[in-house]
């Protein structure tokens, strides 16, 4: 048995107490297994939140089981997704969405990356000015539609009483067809603007500003730099935020609710809103399952898709 | 190097990781099918006939209700009372909103627990709740301590019977699922300072009335009703007037409703709606509900008003009327009738009922059987009158304490042989959000009145004859 190694100390000459070396950790103990330990409660909570009510959804859409009749849930192999797939109600839903979508996350590109680009040409007051455009996007949306709601009333809201100061006439903003998914629109517009306007603010601050000086000694027109420099350079993170925005509107949920209740007569129904109705007015749980798991899917096709677009805008 | 470099890789989550996640997944499925609890016996557990031992220790009984005027009108009036006779309980009534109502109730009964112990129910929800097991049979409870003499045979019924009794009667065989709570039915809100102190009597008198009261007072809508599509809102406004107009909504015994709720009397009733009624009501109401009719009437800005008994507490409340600064002064201007007659005198059933959740733990439901058998005692029932409630009793509803309590309460007692209830099926839900949302689209202009109706008529009936359907069921 070898000797015990010699223990350094604070003070030379001294001699240390021995103390026992420190255990040598149990074998189960290693690295690779810490990390285990310290992971697994992310992970079962994920298991538990996500994966599993996404794996326990994609069962029931294939069975006819009701959440409130309970009894056994029948496979009825593709029937639920057959019947959506061909029901008119999901076609008309559909294409409000579809309106939706593009009118809300065109208006908000536009509005956003014309705010931010105006911004970024300031140099004064340039942190308070992002701030308060800021402030719409930290609110509810449950907020938002009450207030916008009582804005919009056509008898007493402030937005007719200020048509009405100029002597234009009352508007039905909730209540008519051809306005209430306008005023759809505009509500998700001016809240999540800001969101656009954020994520364009930072690409265009991070366009190196040699290139607009290189440009000017060239003396190229405002015009010039915007679509050769600053266009090119920002495009690829405005793209991602209009992927984010897109995603967010195709859920639309709250705002719906709130503020039109899908009127008049299923006008402004999205998408989301009707899965609602299948899942909570009836308790068709497995035909829910089935929409709710065909929504998912649009999302990732669609996504893959503008991924590889961006991918290859980036090559390019 | 304090520790040795590893020469293989181990892999991770290995097998016993994988086997574990696995396991996992298995144990959560089986817990979310929710074990032997989905066997509940369809219909609902039988409640005791007699009345368990009841705990002394403090207890809770809670209700769910929606937000509105009764709701904290009970909780105030069961926590005064009650609790003389039970002092070791507390009455708490929970609301949700309105629209949110039907989901709050039944999302719980899903999950099989509940944190009410007394789900008050429209009289439409009985047969889902019934038909899944969410509450208790009481019909062995109410022969043996409820005096069903004392009752209106058919609202006894409307209720708590299921199958549900034809209009106007009770099937003495059929199970009883809840009590009377809180009647209700619409009331006609009358200006008399502008239309005069005499009601008009039938439907086209009041339409001829509110056209010359509008015409005659700029600002003031001729009338102010519900148009919502939310909750039952519109679908409530079309069964009045389909009724008024000698219309009906289905034939409950053959489960037809194409061809009868779109007959002759149904169109005309949609035309009388959309064509006569809505050009009357204000700009911008077509999604207008109890409040904002409410608000209308309480700004002057309407001349005739529909509007539930319970909710019309408000509208005498000189804090919120600019019609006077007292009771009395409001009361000069506003008038309180039954609904005008037309072809029927059918006036739409509202109130609700008491109903026992089947999930609640054993302490609570005996206490909610003792609450539902003190709250139907005929004292009992004058003193909910008096405390701004809606009695179901006959001799409450006829006595000093309702009557003189407020102006609309004789409105109800005179309605009570007039009243009619919408469809009590499992698929109710379904079939009114169908009707809310084609009667609000004829009132908004998205739809023709005769393509809404034909429109509710066809996929009503496409609900009802997809009873068990398999596959798309809901759409």
């Amino acid at each position: 048995m070898s000797a015990p190694a010699p223990v350094t100390t604070d003070e030379p000459g001294q001699v240390a107490s021995a103390t026992p070396p420190a255990r040598a950790r149990s074998r189960r103990l290693s690295d690779r297994w810490l990390a285990v330990v310290f992971i697994s409660p992310a992970l079962l909570l994920l298991l538990g939140m996500s994966v599993f009510p996404l794996l326990w959804a994609l069962y029931l859409s294939f069975t006819d089981y009701s959440a409130t009749r309970g009894g056994p849930a029948d496979f009825i192999g593709f029937g639920n997704y057959t019947a959506i797939l061909t029901s008119s109600q999901v076609h008309q839903r559909a294409l409000t969405t579809l309106i939706y979508v593009v009118g809300a996350v065109t208006l908000q590109t536009v509005l956003g990356f014309t705010i931010a680009y105006l911004i970024s040409r300031r140099t004064r007051g340039r942190g308070l000015l992002t701030t308060l455009f800021l402030v719409p996007m930290m609110l509810s949306p449950v907020v938002v539609g009450l207030f916008w709601r009582f804005m919009l009333d056509a008898q007493f809201g402030v937005v007719n009483s200020m048509l009405g100061s100029l002597g234009l006439g009352q508007v039905e903003w909730l209540t008519r067809q051809q306005t209430a998914l306008l005023s759809l629109i505009v509500v998700d517009t001016w809240q999540w603007t800001p969101f656009i306007m954020l994520i364009a603010l930072a690409g265009l601050t991070a366009v190196p500003k040699y290139l607009y000086e290189a440009a000017s000694i060239d003396r190229a027109s405002e015009w010039f730099k915007f679509r050769t420099i600053t266009l090119p350079l920002v495009w690829p993170l405005l793209l991602i935020a209009v992927l984010f925005r897109a995603i967010e509107a195709f859920r639309l949920f709250d705002l719906v609710y709130i503020l039109t209740s899908g009127g008049p007569g299923v006008s402004t129904e999205t998408l989301s809103f009707h899965v609602y109705k299948v899942a909570f007015l009836g308790f068709n749980t497995g035909t829910a399952s089935a929409y709710g798991i065909l929504m998912v899917l649009v999302v990732i096709i669609l996504t893959q898709l503008y991924l590889r677009y961006l991918n290859k805008l980036k090559e390019d | 190097m304090r520790y040795p470099k590893r020469t293989r890789r181990r892999p991770v989550p290995n097998r016993t990781s994988r086997l574990a996640a696995a396991a996992l997944l298995v144990a959560t499925t089986v817990a979310a099918c929710g074990g032997d609890d989905d066997s509940a016996e369809a219909g609902g557990p039988k409640a005791p006939a007699t009345i368990p031992t009841l705990t002394n220790d403090p207890l809770t009984l809670s209700f769910i209700w929606f937000e509105w005027p009764p709701a904290q009108t009970l909780e105030d009036f069961a926590n005064a009372e009650y609790t003389k006779d039970r002092p070791n309980v507390t009455i708490k009534v929970n609301t949700v909103p309105n629209a949110n109502w039907h989901d709050a109730m039944f999302t719980q009964f899903a999950a099989r627990k509940t944190d009410f112990d007394i789900a008050i129910l429209d009289s439409q929800h009985i047969g889902e709740a019934v038909t899944n097991g969410n509450i208790l049979d009481i019909t062995d409870f109410v022969k043996e301590n409820i005096d069903v003499s004392a009752y209106n045979p058919y609202l006894l019924a409307a209720y708590g019977q299921f199958p549900q009794a034809e209009t106007g009667q009770r099937d003495e065989n059929a199970s009883l699922y809840g009590l009377p709570l809180l009647g209700d039915t619409w009331t006609m809100i009358y200006r008399k300072d502008l239309i005069g102190e005499q009601p008009p009597k039938t439907w086209d008198e009041m339409i001829a009335a509110a056209e010359k009261c509008q015409t005659e007072n700029p600002g003031v809508s001729g009338l102010a009703f519900h148009q919502a599509n939310g909750s039952d809102a519109a679908a409530v406004t079309y069964n009045t007037v389909n009724g008024v107009y000698g219309g009906n909504l289905w034939n409950a015994k053959d489960r037809k409703i194409e061809g009868v709720l779109n007959d002759q009397a149904g169109h005309e009733a949609m035309d009388i709606l959309v064509n006569k009624m809505k050009p009357l009501t204000a700009k911008g109401s077509g999604n207008w509900f109890i409040d904002e009719v409410n608000a209308a009437v309480a700004q002057g800005k309407a001349c005739i008003a529909f509007q539930w008994i319970a909710a019309s507490g408000g509208l005498l409340d000189p804090k919120q009327s600019t019609l006077g600064t007292t009771r009395d002064e409001i009361l000069q201007k506003l008038g309180f009738a039954t609904l005008p007659t037309q072809k029927t005198d059918l006036v739409p059933l509202g109130g609700m009922g008491m109903h026992i959740s089947a999930y609640a733990p054993e302490a609570q439901q005996a206490e909610a059987l003792n609450f539902m058998k003190w709250f139907e005692q005929a004292d009992v029932q004058k003193k909910w009158a008096a405390a701004g409630g809606v009695p179901a009793r006959t001799d409450a509803l006829q006595s000093p304490e309702f009557l003189n309590a407020s102006p609309f309460n004789k409105v109800y007692a005179d309605s009570v042989p007039r009243m009619r209830d919408m469809w009590n099926v499992p698929e109710y839900a379904r079939l009114v959000d169908i009707e809310n949302t084609n009667v609000n689209a004829a009132l908004n202009g998205a739809k023709s009145p005769r393509q809404a109706l034909d429109d509710i008529a066809r996929e009503q009936q496409k609900i009802l004859d997809s009873s068990g359907k398999k596959g798309g069921a809901g759409l």
